[in-house]
């Protein structure tokens, strides 16, 4: 029987998965081990991706590039062979992707995401998508999100990340909070002792909750000109305004700043600042002017660092992870080039963007409606 | 308007000096080949590192640079190539050997621009810090568990250094505690240690295993006490054979060791009757009741057959066979060696049987619920649960923090905290 089949973990898995299986439990090991993903795009970041969720131990990883190998490509990520100039990125990457994790079954697809039809997407539990246009994003995001797919995407220009989740409108989920233990009298469990109440670590209570997330596009759609919106515009960060330049640079060109094309592409970037932040009736001024020195290419380290935090999030949904506290709700920008002495989480974009409400904050939040 | 040159995503400036500076990379495990790859992909070219390990099956989790053809071989050394084979022009230097070989001195520090430490333990870590203090280079520190990880950068004259603030010590316990009155499972777990090393290991004067005539609790007096300790040694106690002595007088026969361990030891400790006025006194076994009880047949259930808890008579089974197995292995290794040495975050079979059978004999002898060998591996083994994400991201912001040291930014160094539960990261500047 196929039930069976999957609740059983053989000795292999159990002692290659051993460190983690002590980490989130032997269940979530094995709902990982039924989940399906589908990743786009095989650039640093890509492979960051890729490493981190075939070694957790998913069902099936997808990559799919349309993309040919080129010589920066085999210096920016560590699955192309350095002889694979010329060829799929997705394909070259498999042979080294397979080894990190036999028992994970990696597959190549060498298409264009922009052809794939609607059905395609309906095979995963998770979708990632990296190196993708704004429309192309806002499309898959609203597709999966009617069939219950989560949705996630990622992006790094030079020293800046950003990833977006989407887990639909109802994600359910619980949160462990630790257990205060009280004395009993008639207890003789790990000890005849233990009179005083004490927390316990490893005795928690789990509380369900529930998120809903809002979708890319509203999240990219705010209206800036509203005075609700201006007043949390303080505490929006600047990089949300960097990734709508950026990601119009790359509707408009079809591909990234290019360090080759040091000069023109400033210059580009430039102009497109001042247009969108125009659009949105905000001043230019809002990105420096030496902005354009840090968005090119993808630095290696925050491609591990976004890869990281985006790994996990997906590895989160796959384990259906009970014993986690709440997924990061809705968009996360960084730089890392200067860090602002704080939580690199956002809060106010949350409000800006509508319909999050995390954690039952019983804070009114702006809903998408209203702005 | 001044004309800016890129490398990638670096200014010309910044990524020559990192084409010609060398950097140390100590350790590679799972910070350790998150931060090589990091390391190489940044562009850096002179790099070494150190390890003194070999690989295991259960690091294949996430330390990505390792497959399972490589178990058993040189961490540092498989590392280097691998990462040879997607950076063939990076100059790599692998040592598969201690930090704190007399070899790695101040002089052999100077060689580099910036140490990055992605190390497991506290004594390497202080002796890293000090010789990069001797030698004035700045050091990087890290660490991560489970979901939690942690980078800071030491540099001597603009930051505490790594041994400024105390850190916790581990816990230890009385010995009385161990010996007479466990009211815990990590107590009989560290007395199950303890007696591994009295049977086959390096005997130490302070890990006895037999009952303590000296425990304070038995008299108000200290001079009664002291009495009580000087009397048992003259009248040919438990104490005065060693363990091991007289196990080989016993030819290691596993029903005596029981015999004496689980029932003439506690039948002992119940004449110390004080102990056993405010607590529940223990029960001791006796091995020929015990056979007649049987065992639990096979594994049940779909979880790992290392979660199972096996019954008492289970547990009677296993510290026999453990027993013959682990004398067979003593005897093996011939007349030089006469210790096994324990390896707790190995999977070595006979001795974590072992202290999964000793311990468990003994909870239940103190009237605790059993644990299962998977739990008493984590308590005994000091196993750390760890995965890739929590260490991709912390080997990511150590690059970043180097970067700023060769900028000349150190002043933008910061201390970073990093939970992969949420995905919340905290920085402060230094």
């Amino acid at each position: 029987m196929i039930e069976k089949e999957e609740s059983i973990i053989s000795e292999e898995e159990a002692a290659q998965y051993d460190r983690q299986i002590r980490l989130w439990g032997l269940d979530a090991q094995k709902r990982l081990r039924g989940s399906r993903v589908l990743l786009v795009g095989l650039r640093g970041l890509g492979a960051e991706v890729a490493k981190n969720l075939i070694l957790a131990g998913v069902k099936g990883l997808t990559l799919l590039d349309h993309e040919q190998v080129t010589e920066e490509s085999c210096r920016a990520q560590f699955l192309i062979p350095v002889t694979a100039q010329g060829q799929n990125r997705a394909q070259a990457s498999l042979e080294r992707a397979q080894y990190l994790n036999p028992m994970v079954e990696v597959k190549a697809d060498t298409d264009r995401v922009e052809t794939k039809p609607d059905k395609f997407f309906l095979q995963f539990e998770a979708v990632c998508l990296t190196g993708c246009s704004r429309d192309l994003m806002v499309r898959v995001d609203q597709l999966c999100a009617q069939h219950n797919i989560k949705v996630f995407c990622g992006d790094v220009f030079g020293y800046h990340g950003y990833m977006f989740s989407d887990l639909g409108q109802e994600h359910n989920y619980v949160e462990e909070k630790p257990k205060v233990v009280k004395p009993k009298t008639d207890e003789s469990n790990d000890g005849p002792e233990a009179k005083k109440p004490k927390v316990d670590p490893n005795e928690t209570t789990m509380i369900k909750k529930t998120a809903s997330f809002c979708s890319l596009k509203v999240a990219l759609e705010v209206d800036w000109t509203n005075e609700k919106a201006k007043s949390s515009l303080k505490r929006t960060p600047v990089d949300y305004f960097l990734l709508h330049v950026l990601l119009k640079f790359r509707t408009d060109k079809g591909r990234d700043p290019h360090p080759e094309s040091f000069e023109a592409d400033a210059t580009l970037l430039r102009q497109i600042r001042d247009d969108v932040l125009e659009a949105m009736g905000l001043s230019s001024e809002l990105l420096p002017h030496d902005f354009v020195s840090y968005c090119f290419s993808e630095m290696a380290p925050v491609c591990a660092v976004v890869g990281g935090v985006l790994g996990q999030e997906v590895v989160k949904v796959g384990c259906q992870l009970p014993s986690l506290s709440s997924p990061i709700p809705g968009l996360e920008t960084g730089t890392h080039r200067q860090q602002p002495p704080s939580k690199h989480r956002y809060p106010s974009l949350h409000k800006s963007c509508g319909s999050c409400s995390a954690r039952g904050s019983t804070t009114p939040s702006l809903r998408a409606s209203d702005v | 308007m001044v004309t800016l040159q890129l490398v990638g995503s670096l200014r010309k400036e910044l990524a020559d000096s990192l084409s010609t500076c060398r950097v140390l990379v100590v350790g590679a495990g799972g910070i350790g080949c998150e931060l090589l790859k990091n390391v190489v992909l940044t562009g850096f070219k002179n790099i070494e590192v150190i390890d003194l390990d070999i690989i295991d099956v259960s690091n294949l989790n996430r330390q990505f640079l390792f497959q399972k053809k490589h178990v058993g071989k040189s961490k540092a050394q498989v590392a280097k190539e691998t990462v040879l084979q997607f950076c063939p022009t990076a100059n790599i230097t692998a040592y598969h050997d201690s930090i704190m070989n007399p070899d790695y001195n101040v002089e052999f520090f100077r060689n580099f621009m910036l140490v990055m430490n992605a190390l497991d333990n506290r004594v390497a870590r202080n002796h890293v810090n000090r010789m990069c203090l001797a030698a004035d280079i700045p050091l990087i520190e890290s660490g991560t568990a489970g979901y939690l990880g942690q980078v800071t950068v030491i540099k001597k004259g603009l930051t505490e250094c790594y041994e400024c603030q105390p850190k916790p010590t581990q816990k230890t316990f009385p010995g009385c505690t161990i010996r007479n009155t466990p009211s815990e499972p990590i107590h009989c777990i560290v007395w199950a240690k303890y007696l591994f090393n009295q049977l086959f290991g390096e005997e130490d004067a302070d890990q006895e295993v037999s009952p303590d005539t000296a425990d304070p609790e038995l008299s108000w007096n200290p001079a009664d006490t002291e009495a009580r300790a000087t009397a048992s040694d003259q009248d040919g106690d438990i104490k005065r054979v060693s363990t091991k002595d007289w196990a080989r007088s016993t030819g290691y026969d596993p029903v005596k060791l029981f015999n004496k361990l689980f029932k003439d030891d506690i039948q002992y400790l119940l004449t110390m009757d004080k102990l056993w006025k405010k607590r529940k006194a223990p029960l001791p076994l006796d091995w020929l009741e015990h056979q007649k009880l049987t065992c639990p047949q096979g594994v049940t259930g779909t979880g790992l057959k290392d979660q199972q808890v096996l019954g008492v008579a289970g547990y009677c089974q296993l510290f026999s066979r453990s027993v013959e197995t682990l004398h067979f292995m003593l005897v093996d290794k011939g007349d030089g060696a006469e210790e096994l040495i324990w390896m707790g975050n190995c999977d070595d079979p006979p001795a974590m049987d072992f202290v999964t059978a000793a311990a468990n004999l003994r909870m239940y002898i103190f009237s605790m619920n059993m644990k299962s060998r998977f739990d008493i591996k984590s308590m005994a083994g000091n196993i750390i649960p760890a995965i890739a994400t929590t260490n991709a991201v912390i080997a990511g912001l150590i690059v970043l923090e180097a970067l700023k040291i060769l900028s000349g930014d150190v002043k933008q160094c910061r201390t970073g905290k990093f939970d992969s539960r949420n995905g919340e990261l905290f920085s402060k500047l230094m």
